[in-house]
């Protein structure tokens, strides 16, 4: 992989636009094509889609056709990279990132099946298959933190607790939140609005906003530098994979909106919820040895709130506006 | 000194000491002072009260009854479930509500947790991870509301962990 452009080049750039053959150059590459892949193109991807949701069985199709096998990576030389060529400035940064991602997926395969007893069987599909996404993600973060950063443990538990040291206090807002929905669901599992609620933390927040955004910083950052292929190889594929759970969700949501307008009302108050403890940061990361600032990444998370918003039609009210200013980077997804 | 008994009176009142002193020094030196300032700020205007239970305690189901006012804990006792007449069944199976215990004003959250929970709390398992992995729960009361003030409420939840008790064995049935 060579060193390429900087990570933070797509956020003066713009928008771009991708060509009917990119597309199907993403949606169709094998695991071991996705390293020649740009992380900028398929988090626009990503957007292309919200432009037409596509209905929850092309999503399932798509699954099916995506689906990658996390045990063909091969982390040998990430480990290399890990070691002999990255800065301990440059993992420091790294583990502060990713170890939210570590947990993150770890919490939405868990929180997700709750949600499917009140879905359409269609959208069961979609989920069930995004469970099975989540799990693979979960044992991506297991092998490379064994792998790669050298952690040792019986089982993922045993991993996840020993990475758990690097994930920010304030991980519990969002993550806490959508673990406290999914026991809202499970209770009722039919109550719309409570589905509509979750909902918003998962696939619109965690997914559509936190996951996209970090995983830009640290893909780009593999990218610019050539580091880490195999790192690079299976999170850009899960990034593929969050792009079909980033459409189900807003699909979700604006049919949800759009059969009964009210429920704009429960996006909004869980947003509010988000935004007053996105505006509170516990650590100070240093993002620079990965090539981006802080204002970079809260840009970059502006950026993709404000692109999912306004691809399913959901505006803030002028306080959520205000409140969206204040957001700190939150360094986790799923 | 033998620690006080965990959901004893001594204890609660230990708790009380301990929630209107906030984290220890230790636990605020590796965190932003904005974090702590969102905590000194939500403690400062917190009219809200916390019924923590237990349900499997060895002496039977009991609550940590918490109110807070004026930046300070006003209330701090614990009850059991024969105030209530709630039985060992769980307040959330009893329909009634956000009724707290029955000598004191309902508690604007209800929450519970496992007595293996609050041993591994006191141990010293990461608050965060004790609301994460669900092992406590509200079982009333507003979850969007509850979670504007998050960081207070794990902080605190650290601090009730860190106060010493001793932890009867449980029965063998």
């Amino acid at each position: 992989m060579a060193e390429r452009k900087s990570p933070t080049a797509v956020l003066h750039e713009g928008p771009r636009a991708l060509s009917d053959q990119q597309v199907r150059d993403i949606e169709g590459a094998e695991l071991k094509e996705v390293l020649d892949v740009d992380i900028d193109d398929v988090i626009e991807y990503v957007h292309k889609g919200l432009k037409s949701l596509p209905d929850y069985t092309t999503l399932y199709r798509k699954y099916l056709k995506q689906r990658w096998d996390v045990y063909d990576l091969d982390f040998t030389q990430d480990k290399i990279d890990w070691n002999e060529k990255m800065t301990e400035a440059e993992r420091n940064s790294f583990l502060a990132i990713a170890s939210g991602f570590h947990h993150g997926e770890r919490q939405v395969e868990i929180e997700l099946p709750v949600f499917m007893i009140g879905a359409g069987e269609e959208e069961k599909l979609h989920i069930a298959a995004q469970v099975e996404d989540e799990a693979r993600h979960t044992v991506f973060f297991d092998r490379f933190y064994r792998e790669v950063v050298g952690l040792q443990g019986d089982d993922i538990m045993d991993i996840l607790d020993a990475s758990f040291p690097w994930v920010a206090e304030t991980f519990v807002g969002p993550f806490g939140l959508l673990a406290y929905q999914a026991d809202e669901v499970r209770k009722n599992p039919y109550d719309e609005r409570a589905r509509v609620r979750y909902g918003t933390t998962y696939f619109l927040w965690i997914e559509g906003v936190l996951a996209l955004s970090v995983m830009k910083v640290t893909l780009s950052y593999a990218r610019w530098r050539g580091f880490l292929p195999a790192y690079y190889t299976g999170f850009t594929a899960t990034c593929r994979d969050e792009s079909r759970h980033v459409q189900g969700g807003m699909k979700y949501l604006q049919d949800a909106v759009r059969k009964d307008p009210t429920m704009t009302r429960e996006i909004h108050e869980t947003l509010r919820t988000i935004l007053t403890l996105a505006g509170v940061a516990s650590r100070e990361v240093i993002y620079e040895p990965l090539g981006w600032t802080q204002d970079e990444v809260r840009m970059l998370m502006f950026q993709q709130l404000g692109r999912k918003l306004n691809d399913v039609g959901i505006r803030l009210p002028p306080d959520l506006q205000a409140m969206v200013g204040s957001v700190q980077p939150v360094l986790a997804g799923g | 000194m033998s620690e006080p008994e965990f959901f004893g009176p001594d204890w609660a009142a230990a708790v009380r000491d301990a929630l209107a002193a906030g984290p220890s020094e230790q636990a605020r030196a590796g965190k932003l002072a904005m974090y702590w300032d969102f905590f000194e700020q939500v403690k400062a205007g917190y009219a809200a009260s916390w019924a923590l239970w237990c349900r499997d305690l060895p002496a039977g189901p009991a609550a940590l009854y918490i109110q807070w006012g004026g930046g300070t804990v006003t209330d701090c006792r614990v009850t059991r479930s024969g105030d209530t007449g709630l039985g060992d069944t769980g307040l959330g199976d009893t329909g009634l509500g956000d009724t707290g215990p029955a000598d004191q004003p309902a508690a604007t959250y209800v929450l519970g947790m496992d007595y293996a929970g609050w041993q591994a709390l006191h141990d010293g398992y990461d608050p965060q991870r004790t609301v994460m992995y669900r092992k406590i729960l509200v079982e009333e009361g507003n979850i969007l509301e509850f979670f504007k003030t998050i960081y207070f409420f794990t902080e605190c939840l650290g601090v009730i962990g860190g106060v010493p008790a001793a932890f009867p064995a449980l029965a063998v049935h």
